[in-house]
């Protein structure tokens, strides 16, 4: 059965090869290209490649992949299992280097143009936004997949996948999301260039909607090719990491948090207060702003999780409530000055003269600086981040011996002060661009990466963290071991708010919303729902929460110019999320024994009994 | 006096969403499927009502017909329909988690009708607004849209389905104890699909009623929370259709006093909108009544 899906999958992938652009040495701001395919150019727009660039190649490349696909085809009917699987991992590799060969000949060429024209004297080099297409990608992945089913085809092979079901679910969903995305916007976007142009085939219709998906992603995922798109990224993930670890932190303990919006709001106004008008000497009125951002977002989670707890009121309902009203606390604090009660004149000082909803500045004192200007103050590398990063790792993998407690502690007096002695060093001057100076990434990506920690340790290794995560996984046999559920449930919702509320450091104290240390009506608090998707994606694991949080960076980020290019909404990012959601919701579609945990064990133990039969018979062969 | 009808009529109006909505999760739930996605089924009605409209009126070059709204009306159905399946196959055929399924309609549905508006009108929050409304009727002092007295009127025909029929009874059995529905010869999971979808069609017609009845466009986000506040009147309601009416009618009243109190020295109104929240938590702690729940709600039905 699974071996006629693959001979399918060949099929479609030929398919693509012959409709889809495999390269596009020249594209337009507008998104229209000339876009290379070994059967012959389509070129609607009619541009114009440069003298002497040829990519005959091409034709070359694809007599390579029809005979891949053949040998691919045949080789899945070879009777015997470890012969098949040989067979397939070499052509897997196989079509590997032909795919690195084609994307090295594509880009050598193209910067062999370029060069030569900006050693002439070009103004800007005559090639722009050139990138390898779908045709090559197809080939890759298809490459990819022959070496997984090669993997499939020997002794334990699904037991293999059902093992790092962790990873497998979240990665198809994402794969199911993008073509579903890609569905969404073929369908609502004429493909690139084809508009407007008469007699067209059908050929250069498709190629011209394939490209459109094709480039879609591509910008989407761009900014990770360059060093101010991923701090951009890192900017926009950052609040992502804290709302992520807030969802994350409440499934753990069995509570479903869909809050984060409102405790991120309550953090912020918290924050704000403290920020704005707190009269606390420098060095304390920072640290004091980014506890009453965890306190703020802790008391609006602890209401919810008293309310459970005491009256055993649903978590649910009671958490989206909270969002509404937090949406009206923030409203009435910061958007007006005045307001009539029965008559009288109350006034309130928070408000900032303006137009706009939005609050006094923060003291000097309260402002998270730019990460760059951490990484780089005045224009010159500061040791301080490096040295303490590789201090307190030293010291963290050094003091093995000890009990985790001191462990920790140790680690974070090394961070200290490797901080100070590494701020002391004199450090040596990098130019930075103008773009990279402007980015919004500030230093609370670093209390971020501080908050992973802490969801790792304290989950991970504390006996509390155990508790609680017992709580959620059965919370009688937790109630039956001794665990205070109440207690419990109360504690789960107060640091989960914390988390979320940490997240307004970003947009208040660290100016990350649009570079003013403010809080605005606009504060973007739905970045609290979006933590849902973080947590989902990253199946609950710190590391997951911190790679799903900055994919979704990397995404919003992309959106920026996706919306300035193409004109698609960048609306497109929250609906990728939702499908995401969705279809690690319904288990990516995958057999039950991916998603159900007794199944899952059923299937690994089913192997590790084949194993050993197998080690059995083979042993007294062995010894003859 | 005169502020006395202002009131009474628009409370009307704004409860009539709401009692659509509610009606439509009472089905829902009652089959034991827990329905958080009524906000964003609100909404994707409301969007495809608005824009099927616009688009004949485009087509026709500003035609002004009977039927028009109608059209716009059974478009908000059936996409209300549509997405009431995805949440049903989503939580019946692969027993999602059905809150998460439920939070992935809502953020989609704040989404998806973007980047719609975005290809059609070249903006992202707003669609162009509509000739053909639904028709209102006059009612003395005041008129109200058709699909108010429609809300109103679907009350007793709930009922009557629910309590008096076969049908009603399988449907309250399924979600009290599937097995033994089962047992028993009724369809589980043809219920509970009928059921979710039957909800999301309510929620499309509320969310139709809002785009083009209430208002004449489509803006971002403009259900603002009503799917949520219609969950809570359920829970309010004790899942009984009358129960839910009169707690639509409590949040409708809340809402429509919020609007008269607006520009008013009595209360700010940014306060006066968070009291069908504060309302429904003090509900939901037990201040106000326990509420008890469809035994088998919120769990995944295996045979």
């Amino acid at each position: 059965m699974s071996r006629y899906w693959f001979l399918m999958v060949g099929g479609l992938v030929l398919l693509i090869m012959i409709l889809a652009p495999w390269a596009v040495p020249l594209r337009e701001f507008d998104g229209t290209g000339y876009l290379l395919n070994p059967l012959g150019v389509m070129n609607p727009k009619g541009l114009t490649l440069p003298q002497g660039l040829t990519f005959n190649w091409l034709g070359v490349a694809f007599g390579l992949w029809i005979l891949l696909l053949l040998a691919a085809s045949a080789a899945l009917f070879v009777p015997n299992a470890e012969t098949r699987a040989r067979v397939l991992y070499i052509l897997g590799g196989v079509g590997i280097a032909i795919f690195a060969i084609e994307a090295l000949l594509f880009y050598q060429a193209i910067s062999a143009v370029n060069d030569a024209a900006v050693a002439a004297g070009a103004r800007r080099p005559p090639l722009r936004r050139f990138a390898l297409s779908l045709g090559i990608y197809a080939g890759f992945f298809y490459s990819l997949g022959l070496l997984l089913l090669a993997r499939m085809q020997l002794p334990g092979g699904l037991a293999f996948l059902v093992r790092f079901r962790g990873v497998v679910v979240p990665i198809v969903s994402l794969l199911l999301a993008v073509v579903l995305g890609a569905v969404v916007v073929a369908i609502l976007r004429p493909g690139l260039g084809t508009q407007g142009v008469e007699g067209l085939g059908l050929r250069e219709l498709i190629a011209g909607k394939l490209d459109l998906v094709t480039y879609t992603f591509q910008i989407l995922f761009s900014p990770i090719l360059n060093v101010t798109g991923i701090f951009t990224s890192l900017g926009f993930a950052t609040p992502l990491i804290f709302t992520g670890l807030a969802v994350a932190f409440g499934f753990r303990a069995g509570m479903f948090n869909i809050g984060a919006p409102g405790q991120l709001t309550m953090g912020a106004l918290f924050a704000m207060l403290v920020g704005v008008y707190l009269p606390l000497p420098g060095w304390l009125l920072l640290p004091a702003a980014i506890a009453a951002a965890a306190l703020g977002g802790a008391l609006w989670g602890g209401i919810v999780g008293w309310l459970k707890a005491r009256f055993g009121a649903n978590e649910v309902i009671n958490t989206i409530m909270m969002n509404y009203i937090a949406a009206s606390v923030l409203l009435f604090m910061i958007a007006a000055n005045e307001y009539r009660f029965f008559g009288q004149t109350v006034r309130l000082p928070f408000k900032a003269e303006g137009f706009e909803g939005r609050s006094e500045e923060m003291q000097e004192g309260a402002r998270i600086p730019l990460m760059i200007n951490i990484i780089a103050p005045n224009g010159t590398f500061s040791w301080a981040l490096p040295l303490a990063v590789i201090a307190s790792l030293g010291v963290y993998y050094a003091l093995r011996r000890l009990e985790l407690g001191r462990r920790l502690l140790f680690s974070l007096g090394a961070l200290v002060l490797g901080f100070v002695v590494g701020g002391f060093l004199p450090g040596f001057p990098v130019t930075i661009s103008s773009a990279l100076a402007s980015q919004l990434l500030n230093g609370s990506f670093l209390i971020a990466i501080l908050a992973l920690l802490f969801y790792n340790f304290y989950l991970f290794r504390t006996s509390a963290g155990y508790e609680l995560r017992a709580t959620g996984l059965a919370p009688k046999a937790a109630e039956y071991a001794g665990v205070n559920l109440r207690r419990k449930m109360i504690l789960a919702m107060v640091i989960s708010g914390a988390l979320a509320g940490l997240a307004a450091t970003h947009y208040v104290l660290g100016a990350g919303m649009d570079g003013t240390y403010r809080l605005k009506t606009a504060i973007p608090s739905s970045v609290g729902f979006d933590g849902i998707a973080v947590a989902l994606m990253g199946q609950n694991m710190p590391l997951g929460i911190f790679l799903s949080a900055t994919l979704f960076g990397v995404l919003l980020a992309g959106g920026v110019s996706l919306n300035a290019q193409l004109g698609i909404s960048n609306q497109i990012i929250q609906v990728l999320q939702a499908l995401i959601i969705l279809f690690i919701a319904v288990g990516g579609l995958l057999p039950r024994y991916f998603t159900d945990p007794l199944r899952a064990a059923q299937i690994e133990t089913e192997a590790r009994a084949e194993q050993e039969t197998r080690q059995a018979k083979s042993a007294p062969a062995a010894g003859d | 006096m005169e502020i006395v009808i202002a009131l009474f009529f628009s409370t009307l109006r704004q409860a009539a969403p709401l009692l659509l909505t509610s009606l439509g999760g009472l089905f829902s739930e009652r089959s034991g499927v827990v329905n958080i996605a009524l906000e964003g089924m609100i909404l994707f009605g409301a969007a495809a009502a608005a824009i099927t409209v616009n688009r004949i009126e485009v087509a026709t070059g500003g035609l002004e017909a009977f039927w028009i709204p109608w059209v716009g009306l059974l478009a908000g159905a059936t996409v209300g329909g549509l997405v009431g399946l995805v949440h049903a196959i989503a939580s019946i055929k692969y027993r999602a988690d059905q809150i998460v399924s439920g939070t992935a309609i809502n953020i989609a549905a704040l989404g998806a009708p973007s980047i719609v508006l975005q290809v059609l009108y070249n903006n992202t929050s707003t669609s162009q607004e509509v000739q053909n409304r639904l028709p209102n009727v006059d009612l003395g002092p005041s008129s109200v849209s058709i699909l108010v007295i429609f809300a109103f009127l679907l009350v007793p025909v709930v009922w009557w389905v629910l309590f008096k029929t076969p049908w009603g009874l399988r449907l309250r059995a399924v979600g009290e104890h599937p097995e033994a529905a089962e047992t028993m010869g009724v369809n589980v999971i043809r219920m509970r699909y009928t059921a979710v979808i039957l909800s999301g069609v309510l929620a499309g017609i509320a969310g139709a009623y809002l785009s083009i009845g209430f208002l004449n466009q489509f803006i971002r986000a403009m259900s603002a929370g009503a799917g949520f506040i219609a969950l809570a009147a359920l829970i309010f309601g004790k899942w009984h259709p009358f129960g839910v009416l009169g707690a639509t009618l409590l949040f409708g009243f809340a809402q429509a006093l919020a609007i008269q109190l607006q520009g008013g020295d009595i209360l700010p109104a940014t306060i006066v909108q968070a009291l069908p929240f504060i309302l429904t938590m003090l509900v939901l702690a037990g201040f106000i009544g326990r509420s008890r729940p469809p035994a088998a709600v919120g769990k995944p039905y295996d045979k």
